[in-house]
């Protein structure tokens, strides 16, 4: 999957700055939570969304780092009728793959890290319909903004959760002179590893 | 970059017209139509008759939105009256146009065909004629009836009453039409298979006899009595003369008779002819043998032949009077039936089906736009029931017969004829006799009407489940994020002899129906939820029953969409495919 080989390159290409550049800290975080889409025609279809993402945290010397990720979107929905005539149901999937690419200024308070973010996602999605053969795909990138906080539990685990808001206008809708934001608001909570 | 000193004062000239505030028509250049340029000068109110241009640009909707009263629509344009307002109008959204008269008020205009030699002398001898068609043009006369004036053999046509421009339909070149063919139908096969070469002979003599046909003589008058007693003895239902006046004082009558239909008894379906004649001598010889007593006596036996048969549709019969002095019948009829808002679904009207110059000779089966699929269907039903060859033509400009009323008022109507151009020496002469005609062509050309107006109005079959009724269709449109899906939602009623239904659907009016169900569907009701693949469909709904015999196809369901928000009449969906349905006022019906 191009999505996955990406993310991998990404990693290995934090994971080579670390090596290379003056890196203080190397972690990475794993986390779950809830897809809040700012658009209207994505939340009456779709509702709020399970997301998971993965992240490098690379923390250079200084309060300055970068990161990059790998996260999902994935839900079922039903294509609504425009009109109240519809009375059959059309079930839908949606998935978004996503590469967050961030530069982050890093505030530590004792075991607790605020890690305020701002940079780019690079998107992947698909929408289909499951019992008919109608199926929609598209890339995008959007600018991404993230607060992520931490705090230390033992010797290398942190709890850790972040809150990140995007907009990705794709240019593309089922309805004429509209365009879909599949952006929205994230948050997600899980752990975190310290690698070094 | 140099002007000619030629262009200069044409320049100043025209400087100057545009500043006094006098309207200017575009340059375009149409013949003898172009040498009259500017228009509805002098006094207020005036009228011009103008000539647009059917080019790819013209949209009808600016016409409607203008409100352009279009009187007649030929093939490479449209004949319109125009004040000065709207040709102002006109030239500000761009409309191409002509002006052919300036003073159409008082003006009686009649279309004429020119394809004959030394047709276009004749008629400027006569009056005043401006080609707008290699082979159509508009006369007219300073004083007198136009009709009246107008060289005799010549083919005319008086404008109708209102305009035309509700039917007009811009549409490309029609769509190459699917491969149509008809089943064999053992009862149709039957039904034509009754008519009879001896009775149209007879029907042709017996009209022959009355010497003169010439509406407006006592003689065509009789034999108006003669079909309306032939219709009468067939048992037909409602037989009745319609009466009209023409040309000023005259008066003729249309004789009307019909097969009610079980099923559909609202939905008619028409085969006519004029049973009038001309020649010459008009008043004292018009035996009018091929012209039109051949069509009249195929309309008679089309009537003998259906009439013991139980119908699905109600099918009219026609001889219409009066055509030869410029349809007069006809335009009566049809307009009266589109003010009464008749559902005529398809008009067949036989003109000159006697003669033939060759053997094998075919029928020219004529079309607007808008009949296509009928001609498509004769040609069919020719190849199998007439064992006649037909050619299909279609000519909008071909309005000289009594099929074009029927298409100024918006309705499917083909006219069938022997050949285009006529070929037959004893047209419009004292010589139109049976002794000229071939009885063999004349019998496989009513069969094969017979055939399509048996396929048409379609016979009930005993022991057949009844045909299916209340077809109705509701469009859904579903949306996701990135697509949208048009699901048509079929209902109907339900047939107690019926164990199961099968769904026909297709994206050519009336042509090409292909079943859709994979299994029989056992309810009242069915989902097709491919309808967005293609922007026009219909269906229509048989019957299964115990025995698996199958009914006949129910009427059609057709969806309508208003893409502009302009159109007025009922047709199937017309969205360009690059246009998503979606968004646009959509509105349920029924064609």
């Amino acid at each position: 999957m191009k999505a996955g080989r990406l993310a991998a390159g990404l990693a290995l290409f934090v994971v080579g700055l670390a090596a290379a550049a003056p890196a203080q800290e190397l972690s990475a975080s794993f986390g779950a939570g809830g897809f809040f889409p700012s658009d209207g025609a994505y939340r009456e279809i779709y509702g709020s969304s399970l997301s998971f993402a993965g992240d490098l945290w690379l923390k250079l010397k200084g309060p300055v780092g970068f990161a990059a990720g790998f996260g999902r979107i994935s839900d079922k929905g039903v294509a609504a009728p425009s009109s109240s005539d519809g009375t059959e149901a059309f079930p839908l999937e949606f998935r978004r793959t996503s590469i967050p690419l961030i530069v982050f200024y890093q505030i530590e308070a004792g075991p607790v890290a605020i890690r305020l973010g701002a940079g780019a996602g690079i998107h992947s999605y698909r929408e289909t319909w499951q019992t008919v053969d109608l199926d929609f795909r598209g890339h995008k990138t959007s600018p991404r903004i993230v607060l992520a906080v931490s705090a230390a539990v033992i010797k290398r685990v942190s709890f850790f959760c972040s809150g990140s808001f995007e907009s990705i206008r794709t240019g593309e809708s089922s309805l004429p002179d509209v365009s879909i934001n599949l952006g929205g608001f994230q948050v997600l909570g899980g752990l975190a590893f310290r690698v070094f | 970059m140099r002007h000619s000193g030629s262009v200069l004062p044409v320049i100043l000239v025209c400087g100057l017209v545009i500043a006094a505030g006098l309207p200017v028509a575009s340059s375009e250049t149409s013949g003898s139509a172009a040498t009259t340029r500017s228009v509805a000068r002098g006094r207020d109110g005036s009228l011009a008759l103008i000539r647009i241009a059917k080019t790819p640009a013209l949209r009808v909707q600016v016409l409607t939105r203008l409100q352009i009263d279009v009187r007649q629509e030929l093939t490479t344009c449209l004949l319109a009256y125009a004040d000065r307002n709207d040709i102002d109008l006109l030239r500000r959204n761009g409309v191409r146009f002509t002006v052919l008269d300036r003073d159409a008020a008082r003006r009686e205009f009649l279309v004429v065909g020119i394809a004959a030699p030394g047709a276009l002398a004749s008629l400027r001898a006569a009056g005043h004629a401006a080609a707008v068609e290699p082979s159509t043009a508009v006369f007219w006369t300073e004083e007198g009836s136009a009709l009246e004036a107008v060289p005799a053999g010549l083919p005319r046509k008086a404008f109708p009453s209102r305009s035309v421009l509700p039917y007009v339909r811009m549409r490309p070149e029609p769509a190459p039409a699917p491969s149509v063919s008809v089943a064999q139908d053992p009862l149709v096969e039957t039904i034509v298979s009754l008519v009879s070469s001896s009775n149209l002979a007879a029907d042709v003599q017996m009209l022959q006899d009355f010497q003169t046909r010439y509406a407006s003589t006592t003689n065509c008058e009789a034999a108006g009595e003669a079909l309306f007693a032939a219709f009468s003895a067939l048992g037909l239902d409602n037989v009745r003369f319609e009466q009209f006046t023409f040309s000023g004082s005259y008066t003729s009558r249309n004789v009307v008779a019909e097969k009610r239909g079980e099923t559909y008894p609202g939905d008619v379906f028409i085969v006519c002819s004029h049973y009038d004649s001309t020649s010459p001598s008009r008043l004292t010889l018009a035996p009018g043998a091929d012209d039109n007593a051949s069509g009249t006596a195929a309309v008679l036996e089309a009537a003998r032949v259906l009439a013991p048969y139980p119908l699905d549709y109600t099918v009219r019969f026609i001889a219409f009077s009066a055509e030869e002095w410029g349809l007069w019948g006809s335009r009566a009829y049809a307009s009266l039936a589109r003010l009464g808002g008749q559902p005529i679904l398809g008009v067949i009207n036989l003109d000159m089906i006697g003669y033939a110059d060759a053997m094998p000779e075919d029928l020219q089966i004529i079309v607007n736009g808008n009949s296509t699929w009928l001609a498509d269907l004769f040609l069919a039903a020719g190849a199998h029931y007439g064992v006649v060859g037909a050619t299909k033509t279609v000519d909008q400009s071909f309005v000289y017969s009594d099929h074009s009323p029927f298409w100024d008022n918006g309705y499917p109507a083909l006219l069938a004829i022997e050949d285009n151009p006529l070929t037959n020496p004893y047209y419009h002469r004292t010589t139109d006799t049976l002794d000229t005609l071939n009885i063999d062509f004349l019998t496989s050309a009513t069969r094969a009407s017979v055939g399509l107006l048996a396929e048409l109005a379609q016979p009930i079959k005993a022991g057949y489940p009844r045909t299916p009724v209340g077809l109705y269709a509701e469009l859904s449109v579903y949306r996701s994020l990135f697509n949208s899906l048009h699901t048509v939602r079929l209902h109907w009623t339900a047939q107690t002899d019926a164990t199961s239904y099968n769904i026909y659907r297709t994206n050519t009016p009336h042509l090409g129906y292909v079943k859709i169900n994979t299994m029989p569907v056992t309810g009242t009701s069915f989902s097709d939820t491919n309808a967005g693949s293609d922007p026009t469909f219909s269906y229509a709904v048989t019957a299964v029953g115990p025995a698996g015999l199958e009914s006949n196809r129910s009427r059609d369901a057709q969806w309508v969409i208003y893409l502009d928000g302009l159109a007025t009449a009922p047709a199937s969906i017309r969205a360009p495919s690059n246009v998503p349905i979606f968004g646009f006022p959509v509105l349920r019906g029924i064609r």
